[in-house]
């Protein structure tokens, strides 16, 4: 039939990004709905609310603490995944990966146990003066434990796209072990290795169960929001939580920036 | 220069066997052979990126199985060049320099005399993702000359180059080689390349050498028939050796001593080696060169750029391959086509005679 390839083109990709636009309609009409309702006058004095403030401040601090801290770890372990093959790797691979599964409530719970003040991890740090329970060091711990799969796993993938040749040349021409490392696949893996750490701020910022369970206080903002719902109803708690939205949505609409600034360069 | 002994190297299924290999300073050695013979595995193990099981690796006389690759001064350039992306040209060219810790203007000028040699003035201050094949392949062979090796180390260099290019380019390897005295390890599947380039051929095929010598006596001589195969040798024609050293073929006997069968008892099997070029269509003058003459019939005709390609049966059931060129056909005053009857004789030089099969 003449012109069947086009109409099955077109309805091909009618029908395709339907389908695609449902689901982005999912994530943004909730989001806009929740941010055009709000008041500016509620607005500007949730902004003004200092402890408003001091928890996202709180927040944005803490995760990215746990990024740090995870990018340590994580970009040794992620080359390792992406680099040898060992007995048990896709067993350590599912460990990274366990965090996503599980209940976030259930990993606060079982992070209280190894680093709770009764227990014997906790115990040793509380000796050196570092309490992980209704600490600012507790939040940081519980945001790791649930996010670093983010990290570790846009790591793995950076490495794992580096032709394995550019370190073994890097290593003919005179460079050690170290400086392959961080001269070649580093610098190469260096734009997956940021989104991926973005993505893991981002999802240590957003995390709720397993923070509430390890350290109620201080609050960060998802927890205000809770308790701000549960003491006052959906009013008082919906313009903490617009400002956080909007404050997080322009910090990472200016990472992305930064990040493809950096693949044009 | 380069001493191999007997290296064994394992990686998961595949072995390197009992490896031995001498490359002499300044010398261009080809290593040859098909893909997935384990070329690129010696090489590397040469560099120092595999773990050596058995036996050892000398460098101007000195045992280097156990130092690292960044211990060992040898250049290496990959079939994709491995160019350092993130780097500029120049940054690439410099990267082993600025390792060992030298900058200044001896250092540039150093960087500036090889650039000048391989034409890469121009092209300092691009990425390697803007460079043409061509352009790649000289900056990966300046990276590696700037640190004067002691060895270089060539894994397919020309094979992911258009064909203009690689002409030109292995032209270029050879008057790299002549002008900068380096020693060269190159290794290919490539027959045209191993012979241009070559002083010395080691063949290779699955993880041994099978026979290593300058290109005339490993084309003339080869060792057993795998050797023959990889050298491209069109025909090889098993026979037995029959009394007083009669050589008893398919064809029919030969009468002519031929290299390799001296020493071969009544009975012993062989193979003979006989490049397409011995084999030559008669055109009435009679020769006492030739260790074979009889009629064949032409099988089949197949144009090749420059040559035409005969293939001859002969009513014993052998069939014989040669290359004319069209001049030649020309010159023989009569249609060669399908079915005709053709007077051929083979060439005493360039026959030889492999004992066993």
């Amino acid at each position: 039939m003449v012109g069947g390839f086009f109409w099955d083109m077109n309805s091909f990709r009618t029908i395709i990004w339907g389908l695609g636009t449902i689901l982005v309609l999912i994530v943004v009409v909730p989001l806009l709905r929740m941010i055009l309702a709000a008041d500016p006058m509620v607005l500007r004095s949730t902004v003004a609310d200092a402890e408003v403030m001091r928890s996202i401040l709180l927040t944005l601090r803490c995760a990215l603490w746990a990024t740090l801290f995870c990018a340590f770890f994580g970009i040794p372990l992620a080359y390792i995944l992406a680099r040898w093959q060992f007995p048990g790797r896709s067993l350590v691979q599912g460990i990274i990966d366990l965090p996503v599964m599980i209940p976030h409530t259930a990993a606060g719970i079982a992070l209280l146990m190894i680093y709770g003040r009764k227990f014997f991890v906790g115990k040793v740090f509380a000796s050196v003066g570092l309490s992980f329970v209704g600490t600012e060091a507790g939040i940081s711990l519980a945001m790791a434990f649930v996010s670093l799969p983010f990290l570790v796993n846009a790591a793995r993938d950076g490495f794992l796209s580096i032709n394995p040749r550019l370190e073994r040349v890097a290593r003919t021409l005179g460079a050690s072990p170290w400086e392959a490392f961080f001269k070649v696949s580093l610098p190469l893996a260096w734009r997956p290795i940021l989104s991926g750490g973005i993505m893991m701020w981002a999802r240590g910022i957003s995390e709720f169960g397993a923070v509430i369970v390890l350290a109620y206080h201080p609050m960060t903002a998802p927890v205000l929001i809770w308790e701000r719902f549960e003491s006052y109803g959906l009013k008082y708690a919906r313009p903490v939580a617009v400002v956080l939205i909007l404050l997080c949505l322009i910090i990472f609409a200016a990472l992305r920036a930064i990040a493809a600034k950096r693949r044009e360069a | 220069m380069l001493h191999l002994q007997n290296i064994r190297v394992t990686l998961g299924s595949f072995h390197l066997k009992d490896i031995s290999l001498d490359v002499k300073r300044g010398e261009y050695t080809v290593l040859l052979g098909p893909t997935g013979t384990g070329k690129t595995v010696l090489l590397e193990t040469i560099a120092g990126m595999h773990r050596v099981e058995r036996g050892s690796i000398f460098l101007q006389g000195k045992d280097v199985t156990r130092l690292p690759p960044e211990k060992r001064n040898l250049g290496v350039v990959y079939q994709d060049y491995a160019l350092f992306p993130h780097l500029t040209v120049r940054k690439n060219i410099a990267f082993g320099l600025k390792l060992r810790g030298r900058r200044g203007n001896k250092t540039e000028e150093t960087i500036k005399k090889m650039t000048d040699f391989l034409g890469l003035g121009a092209i300092l201050d691009r990425r390697p993702a803007y460079l043409s094949g061509g352009e790649r392949q000289r900056v990966a062979l300046a990276r590696a000359l700037v640190l004067e090796p002691y060895v270089l180390l060539l894994d397919e260099p020309l094979s992911a180059l258009d064909r203009s290019t690689r002409d030109r380019l292995r032209r270029e390897l050879k008057r790299i080689h002549r002008e900068i005295g380096v020693t060269i390890l190159h290794i290919t599947h490539d027959l045209t390349e191993a012979f241009f380039l070559a002083d010395h051929v080691a063949v290779m095929k699955d993880g041994s050498i099978l026979q290593h010598d300058i290109p005339e006596q490993v084309l003339k001589r080869p060792r057993n028939r795998a050797v023959a195969e990889l050298l491209g040798i069109e025909n090889l024609v098993p026979g037995t050796m029959g009394k007083k050293g009669v050589l008893l073929t398919s064809l029919g006997p030969l009468n002519l001593p031929i290299p390799g069968s001296q020493g071969m008892k009544t009975g012993n099997e062989f193979l003979l080696t006989i490049p397409g070029w011995c084999v030559e269509v008669l055109t009435g003058r009679d020769n006492a060169r030739y260790v074979w003459k009889g009629t064949m019939i032409v099988a089949a005709v197949n144009f090749m750029d420059g040559l035409v390609e005969l293939e001859l049966s002969h009513p014993g059931g052998e069939r014989l391959r040669t290359r004319l060129s069209r001049r030649e056909i020309g010159n023989m005053g009569i249609d060669v086509e399908v079915g005709v009857e053709l007077q051929v004789g083979i060439l005493k030089e360039g026959v030889y005679c492999i004992s066993g099969r």
